[in-house]
Order: structure tokens, then sequence, then C-alpha cells
């Protein structure tokens, strides 16, 4: 009995070394090529980032160094879940998947099988948790949260009218219904909506339509991005139609800015601004010294976000269990990222997070607020 | 006297089939050489591979005392050989004139170009009355005349003929003979494939009979016309 | 009225492009029986081409100059590196040829420029427009328009008029023939791709001007485009591309104007509805190819 209870107390110690001397190992399921790279690839270039500064330091609380497991799912969701199912059988404590909604989901059952959690990279689909159970996590403000927070800017300004273009190709393009949900709540008046494909390409048609309207809208809410975004917006200045034109963090991309007059005055809503003394300028002054170049985004601050948030998650869980890691995420708060505070907890696995409204000024960003959205009036996730 | 053209042991293969199987025959300078024989025997094959249409499998050619059996087709119209395929294959949506020019691709010297053109208007009229038309508007008979014709046109010293009278109305075949005839008495060596024999017959000095990718029978055309061989061939014996 | 005419506009505008992007696939494959996939990678390397430049400061009209030659000497590599040693393979194995090409480029932009779409420095000219009559019209509709004309009346005049571009048209109907002629059969391929990269040129200007911006993925929509509109018309014919492309234009643009608003979120199938609609009724294009004619009588 005396020599069973030995044993023991060794196995124990044993494994308490072991945890110690233990590594937290990050699977990436990521898109390095293909029509999702554009958005992960930034988030993952701010992933190394974070990586590289806390193992300096002798790992997440000084003694568990980061070991992170990269695979190129090719932004396809059929090899999204294969590599979801490679990571997690080499035992991967979290998982990191795609920008997009629709990939992450096809790694849902696995995630959910293995019991090991999951955040995308950048998805901002409120659907994105709701679908994919406990063990899924978002890392960016919701479409739903980013449409109230302009809707409540656009009606505060003045403007009574608007107008929609949205996409039902993907959860992420059909924000512009909730934005049309909440003007509408505040009082505004919708004059329509139009729908477009993902690299539709050509827009005169739309625009054409919209600058026959009279009187015209007011505002004009989209949520397309490159290369429609720019496209819409020049068909539609061309066709003559001078409402105010707002989009989303799709939008927050070198293009934008160089559009000339055409994108002179456009607000969009995104997940930070680089004020002076904030976590933001700090961290773009570091992408710029470990990159060389300075950050044409800020994805890649929302990349080192995401393994700020697993730190936080693995301090307060003391283990590198996947389990422990879940409960830990969903119970954060208040997490100081690069862009913004973050806290999961109370929340369905979607981030309250701040949104930062910007205008294109002279080519240049131009902080316009940092508004809080008024609860009550955000819209419940919209299955499309 | 060197022959014009000499081919030994041409072989011809498509895939697994041995449409020619070693044959040894000569085109001498100024002759018109005719090959007979039926349907399949090898004769087309033959004047295919003479022009690198074909690749040849096995064997050798020489043109001139050059060796051209694995010349690219596209060179052998600047050195002197043309075929007119069967069934003619004008360019049918380029005009009459568009057609001729082609025939002059690969000529560079102006002079011998208008001579050319002159040459082949002269012999067909109809082809200079037609010269805006689209090729493919043109009766099965002119059509004829427009695909010699563009053969003509680089002024070859051999004009290979694959079935030329077929499908023709009876007063054209006779033109198309007496073409033949013409152009031998001009100077151009002349290989033909007919399956009209007794015409054949009449207008070759030499004839050579295939069968089955061999060369069965061959002679002048004065002997084999009386002997009565190439019936023989045909109906299958030897 | 005054909308049906701004629509008509917009519809001959679109079209236009689509008819250069058809043309470009239809030159090629009437001549070696290849869907160049690759096309919109052609595209592709003529909007980088306009980033760079307009980057470097050049005045446009060089850059836009720079940007079809560079198209035009793109394909004529690619041909001579990746197609000529499966010029006699069957149908599929070019086919496969050509999405490879088409693949590495992509990923070769991936890693080499940026995943990131990148932003073109455009004359502000191109976002203007000007009033005619009641209405509006923007530039770059315009331009879009003017260079589709003058690339149709080139080519139009280079095809018939030209001994290399007669001599394509004869290939194209006949090759076996045409070789024969002593038509060299590299220089009439190369013709081809060097044609299909001007037009390819000339389409990426257009299309990149509308956009904005550059990115390794860009080529595939116009490449769908123009496959779609080429076999609308009649593949490998030349003129059938031109119809295609035209026929697609307005068939989007009408539909994207007309149709209810409840419809709007099926435009496309709709759109794709109608050209397999056409090509039930004509399967062969709306002017099939002559070599097909050919092999059918």
């Amino acid at each position: 009995m005396k020599r069973l209870l030995s044993t023991t107390a060794l196995i124990a110690m044993a494994t308490a070394t072991t945890a110690s001397a233990e590594t937290l190992r990050i699977g990436l399921a990521t898109a390095q090529t293909g029509g999702l790279a554009p958005y992960d690839a930034p988030v993952i270039e701010g992933v190394h980032i974070a990586v590289d500064e806390i193992n300096a330091t002798g790992g997440i609380g000084g003694t568990t160094p980061i070991e992170l497991v990269e695979r190129d799912v090719r932004s396809d969701p059929a090899q999204t879940s294969i590599a979801a199912q490679e990571l997690v059988d080499d035992g991967v404590s979290v998982l990191v998947l795609p920008c997009d909604a629709d990939p992450a989901l096809a790694a849902i059952g696995i995630v959910a099988a293995a019991q090991v959690p999951a955040i995308s990279t950048c998805a901002s689909s409120p659907t994105l948790p709701l679908i994919g159970g406990d063990y899924m996590f978002a890392n960016f403000p919701g479409d739903n949260v980013q449409a109230t927070v302009s809707a409540e800017w656009a009606w505060g300004e003045g403007m009574k009218t608007g107008y929609i273009l949205y996409s039902p190709d993907t959860q992420y393009t059909t924000m512009p219904l909730y934005f049309a949900e909440v003007f509408e709540k505040l009082g505004g008046q919708m004059l329509g909506e139009d729908t477009y494909s993902i690299g539709q390409q050509d827009f005169s048609a739309i625009t054409t339509r919209i600058a026959a309207l009279s009187p015209q809208p007011d505002v004009v809410m989209t949520s397309a991005y490159e290369p429609d975004f720019p496209s819409f917006l020049k068909a539609l200045r061309a066709a003559g139609v001078t409402s105010q034109v707002i989009g989303s963090d799709g939008i927050d991309s070198p293009t934008t800015f160089s559009l000339g007059d055409a994108a002179e005055g456009v607000v969009f809503s995104t997940a930070g601004h680089a004020t002076p003394g904030s976590p933001l300028e700090a961290f773009n002054a570091k992408y710029e010294e470990v990159m060389g170049h300075p950050t044409e985004t800020v994805f890649n601050a929302v990349g080192y976000d995401l393994i700020k948030v697993i730190e936080a998650a693995a301090l307060a869980a003391g283990s590198t269990e996947p389990q422990a890691l879940r409960d830990a995420i969903a119970d954060l708060e208040n997490v100081q990222g690069a862009t913004s505070m973050i806290t999961y907890k109370g929340t369905d696995g979607m981030p309250v997070r701040q949104v930062s409204l910007i205008r294109v000024k002279g080519g240049e960003r131009e902080l316009v607020g940092q508004p809080s959205p008024t609860a009550d009036l955000v819209p419940a996730a919209r299955m499309q | 006297m060197t022959p014009l053209l000499t081919s030994s042991s041409l072989q011809v293969r498509y895939g697994p089939v041995e449409a020619v199987r070693g044959v040894d025959f000569e085109i001498g300078e100024g002759e018109i050489v005719a090959f007979l024989g039926a349907n399949g025997a090898g004769k087309s094959s033959t004047l295919n591979a003479l022009v690198g249409l074909v690749p040849v499998a096995g064997g050798k050619v020489a043109f001139a005392g050059k060796d051209i059996t694995d010349a690219p087709a596209e060179t052998l119209a600047p050195a002197g050989i043309t075929l007119v395929p069967e069934g003619r294959r004008v360019f049918g949506t380029l005009s009459v004139a568009d057609n001729l020019k082609m025939g002059v691709y690969a000529i560079r010297d102006k002079e011998r170009i208008a001579a050319a053109w002159d040459r082949v208007y002269s012999l067909f009229p109809i082809l200079f009355e037609r010269r805006e038309q689209f090729a493919g508007t043109l009766s099965g008979g002119q059509q004829q005349m427009l695909a010699i014709g563009r053969a003509l046109m680089c002024e070859p010293r051999l004009l290979l003929l694959d079935e030329p009278s077929l499908g023709l109305a009876p007063k054209i075949v006779d033109q198309v003979f007496e073409l033949m005839e013409t152009l031998r008495r001009q100077g151009v060596t002349l290989g033909v494939v007919e399956q009209n024999v007794a015409r054949s017959l009449e207008i070759a000095d030499r004839v050579y009979v295939l069968a089955g990718g061999r060369i069965a029978t061959q002679g002048s055309a004065a002997e084999l016309a009386t002997s009565g061989q190439v019936q023989n061939v045909y109906l299958g014996g030897e | 009225m005054e909308i049906l005419l701004q629509q008509t506009v917009n519809a001959f505008a679109l079209g236009g492009t689509y008819a250069l992007l058809a043309l470009g696939l239809a030159i090629v494959f009437s001549i070696m029986g290849l869907i160049n996939f690759a096309h919109g990678e052609l595209m592709t390397i003529g909007g980088y081409v306009l980033m760079y430049c307009g980057l470097a400061g050049l005045p446009f009209a060089l850059t836009v100059g720079l940007a079809i030659l560079s198209t035009t000497l793109a394909a004529m590599l690619m041909e001579r590196i990746a197609f000529r040693p499966v010029r006699n393979a069957s149908g599929a194995t070019m086919l496969i040829t050509s999405f490879a090409v088409s693949m590495i480029l992509q990923v070769l932009f991936q890693n080499f420029i940026s995943v990131r779409s990148q932003p073109v420095l455009l004359p502000q000219l191109l976002s203007d427009s000007v009033r005619v009559g009641g209405f509006i019209i923007g530039v770059n509709k315009l331009l879009a328009i003017a260079a589709t004309v003058v690339m149709l009346v080139f080519l139009d005049w280079f095809m018939k008029h030209q001994k290399t571009g007669i001599a394509m048209r004869a290939a194209a109907e006949d090759f076996a023939v045409a070789r024969l002629m002593g038509i060299r059969a590299n220089s009439v391929i190369a013709g081809a791709f060097a044609l299909s990269g001007l037009l390819a040129g000339v389409a990426a200007v257009l299309w990149v001007s509308q956009r904005a911006s550059v990115d390794p993925l860009m080529g595939f929509t116009p490449v769908l485009k123009a496959f779609i509109a080429a076999i609308l018309g009649g593949l490998g014919s030349l003129r059938g591309a031109v119809a295609g492309g035209f026929a697609l234009g307005f068939i989007e643009i009408y539909l994207a104007a007309f149709l209810p608003a409840a419809w709007q979120e099926f435009r496309d199938p709709i759109g794709l509805g109608i050209v397999v609609g056409v090509l039930l009724l004509r399967p062969n294009g709306l002017i099939p190819a002559a070599s097909l004619k050919a092999q059918k009588v």
C-alpha cells in the first residue's frame, strides 16, 4: 500500500513538472492562399508578432511558451475541416480558423467532438458562435454591432432616408440588413435595397437606378468590400449620386484611401483606430519595427489581439488543457488588446469590442468616434 | 537521271494500325505518276506522309537530293512540294483571292508573287471573276480549281493531287485531267492519287498500284493498261 | 425612356468589355483548340503593371501602353513555355495545363507581390462623368465603348487585310492545309497569343479602371464571363465572341435594371438560364465557328 502511494506521488510529481515546462500548442488552420488570404494572412502576421513577444519573455506567465502549428487551408471549407482534424489529432489546445464564417463552420463538427476551443481570425458574423456552439469564438466586433453603431451615427447626423446594397453570398455581406433594421427602428425610412454578387464588377445598372430616385437617399449603406466596393462607389459617384456612403471594416484597406474624390467623406466602421498614445499606435510601431514596412490594415492588430485573448485565458485557467481554456475564454473580461478592450463574459462567443467610425478625408483616415452601441438597438443574429 | 522524289521503305502507322507497310517508289522530273488502288490501300496516307501531314513511322523520303523524311509540313511548300488535299479543303470563310494569297504565304519575292497571280488567273479565269467571293460559296468544280490554283501559287516543282476528280461532274472531271496534262507541259511534275483508273492510265507515265499498304504492281501506264493487272488488284487478286 | 437609354449605354460599355475578353479566348481557341483559363491572369499582370507604373508616377497614357505591352509579351511567353510542349496533346491536357498556369501565377502573385489587394492610382478623369442631353454618362463608360470600337475595327482590319491575320483565319479553319501552304504553325500560334494578350491588356485597363485595385485572384471573374460569352456566341468564332460578349452585357445590365426587386436576388441564375435557353435553341452558339460547320457536312 505504501509502495503504491509513493508511486502515485511520483506520477503526480512528474505530471506537475511537465505541466510547468509545458508549451501551449495553437493550431492555425487558416487561409494563406486563395480568396480569404487577404484577410487571414495579415491576421497571422499579427499572431506571430504577439507569439514572439510572449515567448521572448519565457512564454505565458514567463513559463509556458507558445508553439504554433500551421496549415494552409487554401480558403477551401473541405480543406479547413481536414486541417482542423489533423491539428486536433496532433493534440493542439486551441484552433484558429479562417476569417469567413463558412469555412470556419466547416470545422464545427471536429471542434465540438474534440472539445477544443476554436477562434475565427476575423469573421464578424454573429451567427458564427451561434451555429458553432460552445467551442466556437469570434475575434471581431459583430456585424450587428457595427451596423448599429453606423445607423445610430447616421440618424444622429440628421439623415432620414436610407438605401442599402447587400449580397446574399456570405453572412458578412448581409450586414446592411442589420443597418436597415436599426435605422428604421430609430425612425428612418428605407427608400429601397439592391443585391449584388461578390465579384460582380459592374454596378452601373444599380447606380443608375439609385440616381433615378427622387428624392435621393440621405445615406447609402453597404458592406461590400474590394473589389466590389470601389466599383460600386465609383459608379455611384459617376452617376451623380452625392448621398453619404457608409461602409464596414472590409473596406479598411489602402484602396479606399487612394480612390480620390470618389471616396471623399465615406464613413466606415472598423475594429480600431490608432489615436495618439493608444495601444494600437504602439502595436503599429512594433509592426513596422518587426516587418520593416508600415501596417496596411487593422487585421494585423486583430491577430495580435487573438493571441492576447488566448494568453489571458491560459493565465486564468492555469492550464493548457482545451476544456479549461474554453471555459476561461468564455469568462474573459476586459482583456487589453491592441485595438480595444475585449470581453467574452456574458456573450455567446461574440466578443464585446470597441467599434471605431472612420471618415475618409483627403485620402487620410479621420476618426469620427468610437461610440458604444445602445444595447437595446442591437439586432438579434439573423440566419441568412 | 536522278528522280525528283524517292521513297524507300516508307511506313505510316495510326496507333496499332499499319496503313503503309514499307513502299518504295520514285517520281521523275516531268513525269505524271499515278497511285491507284482500292479504298484503304494506303494511297492517301502515302501522300500525306510525303508532305509531313502524318508522321513517317519508318523509311526515308528524299526530294531533289535532300532528305525530307521528318521535315515539318510548313517547310515543304517553300522547298517546292505542295499537296492538293482530298476533298479540296479550300478556306471557305476566306475570299477566293485570300485563298490564293495563302498559297504564296511563304514567298517573299514580289516579282515571283506577281507572276504567280498572272499564271493562276490565266489558267483559271473563273477564279479572277469570283476573286471577291467567299470560297465556300463556289461550286465543287470551282473549289477544285481554287484548291489546285492555291497549290500552284508557290510554283511547286512537284504537285501532289489527292483524288482531284472525286465527286465532280463528268464535264469538270474532263477539265481536271486536261489541266494535269497542261501542267505537265509547263514543266510541273505530278503525283496523283485517283480512283478513276481508266482516265489515270490515259494521262500517267507510270503507275503504282497499292494494296494493303504495299505496292502490288508497278509499271508504265501503257503496259498496265493492256495487261489487266490493275483490274486484278482491284478484284483482290495478285 | 431616359432610364432605358442610360441603361443601354451601361450595357454597351459592359458588353464591349466582355466582347474584348471573349475575343481573347476565341482567337486562341479557334487556332489551337485551347480554352486558355490563364487569360484572366494576363489581365492581372496588366493590373500589376498599372499599379507599379502608377506608384512610379508615370503618365497614365504611358502606363496604359506599358500594361498592354506587358500582357502581350506575357501571353507570348505563356505560349512558348507552357502551351507549346502540349500543342499536339488532347484538348483535356491543354485545358488542365491552362488551369495549372493560372494557379501557378496566382500563387506567385500572392507570394511575391501581396495576398492583399493593391490600390491602383488612376487619373481623376476616369471617375468623372459628363452630361449629354438629359443624362449622365461616366467617363470610364465612354472610354470602354471607345476602346471596344477601336479594338474591334483594328481586329477586323487585321484579320481581313493583313497577311498574318488572313493566315490566322485560314489556320483556324483548317490548320493542316494552312501548314501545307507554308504557314508556320509556331508563328501563327504565337501571333494568336499576342493578339489575345493585346486584348487582355485593353480589357485589363478597362476592368481595373472600374475597380481601382488589383489582387492575385482578380482574373477569375473576367475569364469566367469571357468563357460564358464565347460559348454563347459560338466557341471559336470571332464574330460569335463579339456577339456573345454584347449579349451577355445586355442580359446582365437589363436584368439588374428591370427585374422586379423581389427577383433581384436571383439575377445571376436567371441570366445564366437565358444563356442556357439560347444554347438549347442554338447549340453551336449565336454565330457558330466555320470549322464546326465544316466538320458536320
